[in-house]
This record gives structure tokens, sequence and C-alpha cells, in this order.
């Protein structure tokens, strides 16, 4: 088994389609297919019948490593990475393992650290001071 | 990562429940692109198919010269699910062996971690079987791990991803 050559997520190396797509974080996801799984249940006796293994195990998924549960704070946590010049990736990815210091932030998204990025240990640092102030408050 | 992708579909309608007008036909096109997207599981460009999350387009049928049935034309918005190579993720065990442990990771199952991407942890046999090392830190059955994605594989028969994923990096290991 090997991976393919070229792709490297690590340096943001994951194809033009899904540099330009839109990521979502598993707090994101959470909210659609637990609406979604609402929808059927009103619809059907047996919702888990409806419903295929992907999307099961994708919801089981999502629920146990959402680390934002509030709807609010879930929309402040996009706003506020969105501030930083990151790609949908990086920001999903920071959403998603909520590193604590500046350190684990650029071992979770190295790509952060590529020349040109403007974006500085202090910017990086800002960034993580804003997100804690949201975990405060959920 | 959970990705939102736009996507064209082909949704055929039979010919006999083409005396459908408006709404009513539109609901007939909405429930068998549900129907469809459910039993497509996956594919080996966009990953797994969760959700459709909205529809955005429904464009004039075209009949089809054999059947009688009607084409339409749909685009719509998709969740999908897709591993990428140098991606970090976490995962929850669910199979520890001897040589390593199987994790699940969003629709994924088969996501293999050898003892040898596991730097300084080795196994430890009994009852429930488990992972440890010096500092007693251990990797075992339901228990949280945060990886890199070091490759992965599509099976075409089967239709799903396998992963290979390595504990070889800054923060990653359990996580509590």
């Amino acid at each position: 088994m090997s991976g393919e050559e070229e792709e490297n997520a690590a340096e943001l190396k994951i194809g033009d389609e899904f540099l330009k797509a839109k990521c979502l974080m598993n707090c994101e996801v959470s909210f659609i297919l637990e609406h979604k799984y609402e929808q059927l249940r009103h619809m059907s006796e047996d919702p888990l019948n409806q419903v295929s293994q992907v999307f099961e195990k994708s919801l089981q998924y999502v629920k146990r490593f959402s680390r934002y549960k509030n709807p609010d704070a879930v929309r402040q946590v996009r706003e506020i990475l969105s501030r930083y010049q990151l790609t949908e990736f990086e920001l999903c990815v920071l959403g998603n393992l909520c590193p604590e210091t500046v350190e684990e932030a650029i071992a979770m998204v190295p790509s952060m650290k590529t020349k040109g990025r403007g974006l500085d240990e202090e910017a990086i640092e800002k960034m993580l001071n804003d997100l804690s102030l949201i975990k405060t408050f959920e | 990562m959970y990705l939102e992708v736009r996507l064209p579909w082909n949704v055929i309608i039979p010919a006999e429940n083409l005396d459908q007008k408006g709404l009513i036909l539109q609901r007939s096109i909405i429930i068998r692109l549900l129907d469809e997207f459910a039993c497509k599981k996956a594919t080996k460009d966009l990953g797994y198919y969760l959700a459709v999350t909205s529809l955005e387009h429904i464009g004039e049928g075209k009949v089809r010269q054999n059947t009688g049935d009607v084409l339409f034309p749909v685009v719509f918005n998709g969740l999908t699910f897709k591993l990428f190579r140098g991606e970090i993720l976490e995962g929850i065990v669910h199979k520890v062996l001897k040589h390593g442990v199987f994790l699940r990771c969003g629709p994924v199952e088969n996501v293999y971690l050898s003892h040898l991407k596991m730097p300084d942890y080795k196994y430890v046999p009994g009852e429930n079987p488990v992972f440890m090392n010096d500092k007693l830190s251990r990797i075992g059955k339901d228990m949280s791990v945060r990886f890199i994605v070091i490759g992965t594989k599509w099976l075409e028969a089967e239709r799903e991803f396998q992963a290979l994923v390595s504990l070889e990096g800054d923060f990653l290991g359990p996580v509590s």
C-alpha cells in the first residue's frame, strides 16, 4: 500500500479542487447530520434503517469528536479562524484538533509556516487566545 | 476531512411516473436523488458520500429513446468524507492485535496503525490487550488516538478506503 506520490496535506498538496472546496469541521457536520436524522425520525418509525452505514458511522464519529457543542460557539470559531489567512482545509484541522499552544498548532498544520504566509507565531498565538475565549463561555 | 462538494447527477424518472406534474414531480426527483445518493457509498475521487445538503438546480428533462424514461440533470451540494495523506486526525481504536491496532475514523473502519509506527509503545497481551509505553501511556480498545495519515488505498470492489497511519510526529498519540 502506498500513498499517491504527490499528495501531502501537511504541505497543502491536496489537489486544486480540494484546495478550493468547502471543508467542514466535525462540529458543523454534527449539526447537519443530526438535523437530517431528526427529519427522518419524523418521517419514519425506524430512522436508523433509512440511513446508510456511512451516515450512521459518521454521525457517531462527529458527535464524539466535536469540540464545540453550541451552534453560536461553532459560528464564532469559524468567524475567528476566517480572520487569519487560512485555507478551508487548515481552518477545519485547527477547529477539529483545538491545539493549545503555538507549537502544537504548527505541528497540526505545518503549512502555516510556509514562507510568505504572513502567519507568524504572534498571529497564531492571538488566534489561539481568541479561540480559548469561546471555550470559556460554551 | 469533511467536504461540501457541488455535484452533477442524472436522475431518471420511469415513464409510469411521468403523469406527475410540478411540485410532485420535483419531489419524485429529489427522493430518487436521495435514494441513489445513499446507495452510492463512496467514490475514489470524493470519498464517502454522506448526505445531500442542498439542491441547486433541476434541469429540463430529456426523453430517453428506448425506454421512454426521462432524464433530469440535477446539480446539488453534498457532504462527503475523504482522508488525505499527511492529514492529522483523531480516531477510535476498535481492534488491538499483536502487530498493531485498527481504528475507526469517520465512516472508515480500516485505519491501521502498525506497531512499527508507534514509537516506544509495546504490546501488552491479556484479556484486554493494549499497547503501552514507558510513561504508562496506553493505546487500547475504545480509546481516542491522534495520528497522521501516511497512505490511503481505494478498494474498487468493496467501494471503500483503507488507510495507514502513524504516531511519528509531535503531539500525536492517545487523546484524553
